[in-house]
C-alpha cells in the first residue's frame, strides 16, 4: 500500500532489445524509480542498467573467507595450545602445514555461507510481499517488464508513452498492472 | 553429427522449456512407484540389519583383527567419490564456460548431495556406540581431552561436512528461479509451497544481479573443494604407515577416481530418466558422450596410477609394499584385483570407438561396470592392507558378512529414496540455464 500520490505503471515485452531501448530511454530521460523483471539473466540487460558495477556480494564473499580462515586458524592452533604437554616428538604444538586443511575447509565454509547471506540481503529475498503488480507469472514464463510502483502520477503520460515507443507490447497503470492468470 | 546434438539441446522458446522440464513432476508414474517402493523396502532392510548391529555389537559385521575398515569404510569412500562429478560437473565446467554442462549439472548436482549424504551414515554405521557420534566434532568434552587436528580423520570431517555444507548451498540457490517457474505453473497448496521454497523469487533486476555475482562465487567455492575432498579421504589412508597405503600417489589417484565413478554414475542415473520423461531435447547423446569422454581421461588417469603403484612398490625396494601388491594380484582374493581392472581399466576403452561411444546400451553398461569396479577399487584397497599387514600371525582374510551386504543394500536404497524424490518433486533439468541457451526473442538486432 502506498501513502503517495504515486501511480502504478507497467509495460511488458515479448522482446529483449525492445526492452534494452526502453532502459535506454528511461535512463536518457532521467526517470528513475523503475523494476525490470526477466525470465533469465542477461548481461545486456545488466550491462544496461549497472554498466559494469560489479554486485556488493563479492565484499560479504571477502569478509567471509577471511574471518573462516582466521577461526580455522584459532580453533586450530588454541585447541592444540591448550593440552601441549603431549609431546609430539620435537614438533611444534601449533603447527601449520597440518592445520592447513581445516583452514582452508573453514575458509570456504565462511565464505560460502557468507556469501549466500549477502545474496539473501542484496536480493532481497525472501520477497514473498512484493507488490501485485511485480508477482506477474508472465515474466518468470517468458516475458520481460518495466515496472514503475510508485511514480509520480504527473509523469505517468510520459512515462507510459515512452515505453509504448520502445516496442513494449502492453502497457498498463493502476489495478491494470495486476495480472490475473487466466482459469487460475 | 555432434551439431545436430548441440542444436537439438536448445528448445524453441523460454516458455518451451519451462513446460517440456516440469512437465514430469508431481505425477507419480507405476514405474516411479514401484522404484520408490523397492528404495523404501532396501532401506528398511538396511534399518534392520543396523538394528542388529546396534543389538549384537560390531561382531556381526564382521570387522574383527586384523581388518577394522571393512565394507563400510569401503562403501563411505565410494559414495563420497560419486559425489565428485556433480561438483566438477555444477563447478569447474560453470567457471570454463562449458555448455554441455547445462543440460546435466542439475541432477549431478542431485547426485553429489545425495551421495554425500548417504557418505555420511557410514562414519555412524562404522561406530559401535553410535549414540555418541557427536564425538567426531570438535567440542571440549568431559574429559578435556581435546580433537586432534593433527589427524587426517578430524580432516576428514571438516572436509566432508564442509562440501556437504556448500554442494547443499549451491544446489538450492541454483533451484530458486527455477522453483519460482513450478510455482507459476501450479494452484492451490502446491503453489504456496513453491512460492516459499523460491523464496518469492521474481525475477527483477536487483534479484538477478547479485544471484549471478553469488552463484559465480559458490562455483568459485565449489571447485577447489572437488580437489580438496577427495584428496584429504585419500589421507585417512596415505597418512597411515600401511603398506599400500602410505603413498604420495594417492590424493590425484582418488580424485581421478571420484571424478570416474561420479561421471559414470551420472549416465547411469540421468539416462533411464531421459527417457522416462522425455527430455531427449535437453539431455542427450552429446552430453552422455562428453561423460563418458570424462570417464576416459579419469581412466587413464587411474590406470596409469594402477601401473605406478606396482613401480614405485618395485623400486623401493620394500618388501613389505612389494608383498602387498603381489598379494593383491595374486593372492587369495585376486579376482577383487582383477575385477577391478576390468571395469575400471579394460572395459571403458570401449568408448574409444565413436559409434559405441554414442550407443546408450553401451553407454549404460559400461557406466554399471565403472560403478562396481569402482567399489571394488576401495575394497582392494582397504581389505588387502588391513588382512596382511606386517604382521603375519595377525593375517586373516576380510570379507562382508549378511549383515553389511544388507546395510550396503539400504545405503544403496537410501540414495535410491532421494533421487527418486528429488525427480518428481524438483526441476531434474536446469531451466533457467538451459533458457540461456534459446536465442533470445528480438524485433531487429541485438548490440554485441
Amino acid at each position: 500500500m502506498s501513502f503517495s500520490d504515486g501511480v502504478q505503471i507497467k509495460g511488458v515485452y515479448a522482446h529483449l532489445d525492445c526492452l534494452l531501448t526502453g532502459i535506454e530511454d528511461l535512463k536518457s530521460a532521467g526517470i528513475t524509480g523503475w523494476t525490470v523483471q526477466a525470465p533469465l539473466p542477461r548481461h545486456e540487460i545488466e550491462e544496461a542498467i549497472y554498466e559494469g558495477r560489479p554486485a556488493p556480494v563479492r565484499w560479504w564473499t571477502l569478509t567471509g573467507a577471511i574471518a573462516g580462515l582466521t577461526a580455522g586458524f584459532l580453533l586450530t592452533s588454541l585447541t592444540h595450545a591448550q593440552w601441549p604437554m603431549i609431546n609430539p616428538g620435537g614438533k611444534p604444538v601449533v603447527s601449520l602445514p597440518t592445520f592447513a586443511v581445516v583452514m582452508f575447509e573453514c575458509t570456504i565454509l565462511f565464505g560460502g555461507l557468507a556469501t549466500f547471506a549477502g545474496m539473501i540481503v542484496h536480493t532481497g529475498l525472501p520477497s514473498l510481499w512484493l507488490p501485485k503488480m511485480l508477482q506477474d507469472p508472465r515474466v518468470v514464463d517468458d516475458k520481460f517488464s518495466i515496472s514503475f510502483t510508485d511514480a509520480p502520477a504527473s509523469q505517468r503520460e510520459r512515462i507510459e508513452e515512452l515505453l509504448k515507443a520502445s516496442g513494449a507490447v502492453e502497457v498498463t497503470h493502476g489495478a491494470d498492472t495486476i495480472y490475473e492468470v487466466p482459469n487460475a | 553429427m555432434e551439431d545436430k546434438y548441440r542444436e537439438a539441446n536448445r528448445p524453441a522458446t523460454y516458455a518451451a522449456a519451462n513446460r517440456d522440464i516440469i512437465r514430469p513432476l508431481l505425477t507419480p508414474t507405476a514405474m516411479w512407484f514401484g522404484a520408490f517402493v523397492l528404495a523404501i523396502a532396501a532401506m528398511l532392510y538396511g534399518g534392520y540389519c543396523w538394528y542388529l548391529q546396534i543389538t549384537w555389537g560390531m561382531g556381526v559385521a564382521g570387522i574383527k583383527h586384523p581388518t577394522f575398515w571393512g565394507v563400510y569404510i569401503v562403501t563411505f569412500v565410494f559414495w563420497v567419490g560419486i559425489g565428485h562429478a556433480g561438483t566438477l560437473i555444477s563447478a569447474i565446467l560453470y567457471l570454463v564456460r562449458s555448455r554441455w554442462r547445462t543440460g546435466v549439472y542439475r541432477a549431478s548436482e542431485a547426485m553429489t548431495i545425495f551421495a554425500v549424504m548417504t557418505a555420511l551414515l557410514f562414519p555412524a554405521l562404522h561406530l559401535g556406540r553410535v549414540w555418541q557420534m557427536y564425538w567426531f566434532f570438535p567440542y571440549p568434552n568431559q574429559r578435556e581431552l581435546w580433537m586432534n587436528f593433527k589427524s587426517p580423520l578430524m580432516w576428514d570431517v571438516f572436509a566432508i561436512s564442509t562440501y556437504f555444507t556448500i554442494s547443499s548451498v549451491f544446489f538450492y540457490v541454483g533451484l530458486v528461479p527455477d522453483m519460482a517457474i513450478v510455482r507459476d505453473h501450479s494452484t492451490g497448496l502446491v503453489k504456496r509451497i513453491y512460492n516459499v521454497l523460491a523464496l518469492g523469487w521474481r525475477g527483477t533486476h536487483k534479484q538477478w544481479h547479485s544471484y549471478m555475482a553469488a552463484y559465480g562465487f559458490f562455483a568459485a567455492f565449489a571447485a577447489p573443494l572437488v580437489l580438496s575432498v577427495h584428496s584429504v579421504v585419500s589421507w585417512d589412508f596415505a597418512m597411515a604407515n600401511t603398506a599400500g597405503w602410505h603413498s604420495t600417489l594417492f590424493p590425484p589417484y582418488f580424485v581421478a577416481g571420484a571424478i570416474f565413478s561420479g561421471c559414470a554414475m551420472v549416465i547411469t542415473l540421468l539416462m533411464p530418466m531421459t527417457i522416462l520423461f522425455k527430455w531427449e531435447d535437453y539431455v542427450n547423446t552429446w552430453h552422455f558422450e562428453n561423460l563418458a569422454k570424462m570417464c576416459l581421461l579419469t581412466s587413464g588417469i587411474l590406470t596409469y596410477s594402477y601401473a605406478m603403484e606396482y613401480f614405485i612398490a618395485w623400486y623401493s625396494q620394500n618388501p613389505y609394499e612389494q608383498y602387498i601388491f603381489w598379494w593383491r594380484t595374486f593372492g587369495e582374493q585376486w579376482w577383487i584385483f582383477a575385477t577391478m581392472v576390468f571395469c575400471n581399466c579394460i572395459a571403458p576403452l570401449v568408448w574409444y570407438y565413436r559409434p559405441w561411444r554414442q550407443n546408450w546400451t553401451i553407454l549404460f553398461i559400461v557406466s554399471i561396470f565403472v560403478n562396481i569396479g569402482m567399489w571394488f577399487e576401495r575394497l582392494n584397497i582397504v581389505a588387502s592392507s588391513t588382512s596382511r599387514s606386517f604382521d603375519p600371525s595377525t593375517w586373516d582374510l576380510y570379507w562382508p558378512t549378511a549383515v553389511e551386504w544388507g546395510i550396503l543394500i539400504g545405503s544403496a536404497g537410501w540414495f535410491s529414496f532421494w533421487f527418486l524424490l528429488f525427480a518428481k518433486t524438483l526441476p531434474g533439468v536446469a531451466i533457467t540455464e538451459i533458457k540461456e541457451m534459446v536465442v533470445p526473442p528480438v524485433k531487429g538486432s541485438l548490440e554485441d
